[in-house]
């Protein structure tokens, strides 16, 4: 592998604009793999080996890997670093980086759909099951609420989300 | 009576209202008002704004907040990812530069964050603000000799350093062995306590995967525990063993039946007995025996005593 400054610079600086702001504490102990449920799974691109990719200047390269969107963001990573890393941090400022450049996979814009049209990620009609059970038909939440659906959507509409073209 | 601000998140008003129902019964009768958030949406979920930009992911966590902070009620979540969602964001927004971009934006819908509102998950409620002694004054019928598997979740225990309450140690959780034995159920211990059930983003992105986690997890329950229930302060838990025993099942991976799974605040609502139609209605995995078993005259706790 041929090490360049720059990339590892560019790398780094993109992580980090992405939230991942303590990349350059890891120290490779792999703490963070040892305890991560989606390494145990079989993700083959999640904590110490995705933070020595970066760190090698390696992101381009793994733009296609779906690793980061199998990362749960339960955070035993963040608890047992003794780095203060916070790996999740990074996981997911290389998956906002991915995001970012559209290479995820087609069933994640649904959900995008679903929050800007309703307001809720997960949104099936309610209406019978809660009948059932005995609550009023429509939840007090933004599914009901045209004026709630409308906020959320101006915070989309002026978000860097906004200009990706999913909803 | 104490007001807290009922923050629903997507799948427990949407597809399992009957964990909303429970809630809504049980915490009245502790002395503990739920109050609507109107208009609250999504957290949100870590597949949307969290994983596209960070300021944004603030904005919506925000915009849930500022409903609550207009109410001057701390904030109570069902959902775990809610919790973790929310307080996370909160914790982002102790970051000055962070707090002003945020606010600029939910300038544009004329909110403010001010962080006058805490986060808590529905087990701190009972278990830190009610107490186990109200809860067991409360119980109509006794769980003894039931054998029950806790699954706490990871959004509740991971990272600690954001959350307002913290477990003392988020490796061996305590908080919900502790509810469930207050209805003199035992509650024994498995080798994967704290493992992941496999919900959540990996789920959607690898279902094989998920499974895998899960099955480790739920043979460890079966084989050491052998529970007559699971009982989880996780809804992406909840519907993880409901949704995916039958499957492992159905392909013939386990040789057991599914093990009956309860939201917790369903199985305190039986306990403290109110209507299994309305609080404990919709799964998958036929619970009808074992909620006939919980509320079986035998258990009824008698009155004075």
């Amino acid at each position: 592998m041929i090490i360049d400054q720059n990339k590892i610079d560019e790398t780094i600086k993109i992580i980090k604009a992405n939230g991942g702001h303590g990349i350059q504490k890891c120290v490779q102990c792999g703490a963070c793999s040892a305890i991560c449920p989606g390494v145990k799974a079989g993700f083959p691109l999640l904590c110490r080996a995705l933070i020595k990719d970066l760190l090698n200047g390696l992101l381009e390269e793994n733009i296609e890997n779906s690793s980061s969107w199998g990362c749960q963001a339960c955070n035993r990573c963040t608890e047992v670093c003794p780095q203060g890393v916070r790996p999740q941090e990074v996981v997911f400022a290389f998956r906002r980086y991915q995001a970012n450049e559209l290479a995820f996979s087609t069933s994640a814009v649904t959900s995008q759909m679903n929050l800007y049209e309703t307001g809720h990620a997960v949104f099936t009609d309610p209406k019978e099951a809660r009948r059932k059970v005995g609550l009023p038909e429509e939840t007090p939440t933004s599914a009901f609420n045209e004026a709630a659906q409308q906020e959320i959507r101006t915070l989309m509409d002026n978000s860097p989300m906004g200009e990706l073209g999913l909803f | 009576m104490e007001q807290i601000g009922l923050y629903l998140g997507c799948n427990i008003p949407l597809k399992n209202p009957d964990i909303e129902q429970s809630f809504r019964k049980i915490f009245p009768a502790l002395d503990v008002q739920p109050v609507d958030l109107e208009g609250a949406g999504c957290c949100p979920a870590w597949g949307t704004a969290p994983s596209f930009d960070l300021n944004t992911w603030c904005a919506i966590s925000s915009r849930n907040i500022t409903i609550a902070e207009e109410k001057n009620v701390d904030i109570m979540t069902g959902c775990n990812s809610c919790f973790g969602v929310l307080s996370e964001a909160k914790h982002f927004l102790e970051t000055p530069a962070t707090r002003t971009a945020v606010n600029n934006s939910l300038a544009k819908i004329n909110r403010e964050y001010k962080g006058t509102s805490d986060i808590y998950h529905v087990a701190h409620v009972l278990h830190k603000k009610i107490g186990l002694t109200k809860i067991r004054e409360n119980l109509k019928y006794k769980l003894d000799g039931l054998k029950i598997a806790v699954q706490t979740g990871c959004h509740t225990l991971w990272p600690s350093d954001v959350y307002k309450v913290k477990e003392d140690n988020p490796y061996f959780p305590t908080m919900l062995k502790e509810l469930c034995e207050v209805t003199g159920a035992t509650v024994c211990h498995y080798s994967r306590l704290e493992g992941c059930c496999g919900m959540g983003g990996m789920r959607s992105t690898d279902a094989e995967k998920s499974l895998k986690l899960f099955k480790e997890k739920l043979l460890s329950i079966k084989e050491e525990t052998n529970a007559d229930m699971i009982v989880t302060t996780c809804s992406s838990c909840f519907m993880q063993f409901d949704m995916s025993q039958p499957i492992l099942k159905g392909r013939g991976v386990i040789d057991f039946e599914p093990i009956p799974t309860f939201y917790y605040t369903q199985l305190l609502a039986l306990a403290m007995g109110f209507d299994p139609q309305q609080v404990a209605c919709i799964s998958q995995i036929d619970r009808n025996p074992i909620i006939a078993e919980i509320q079986s005259d035998t258990r009824r706790i008698k009155e004075g005593m």
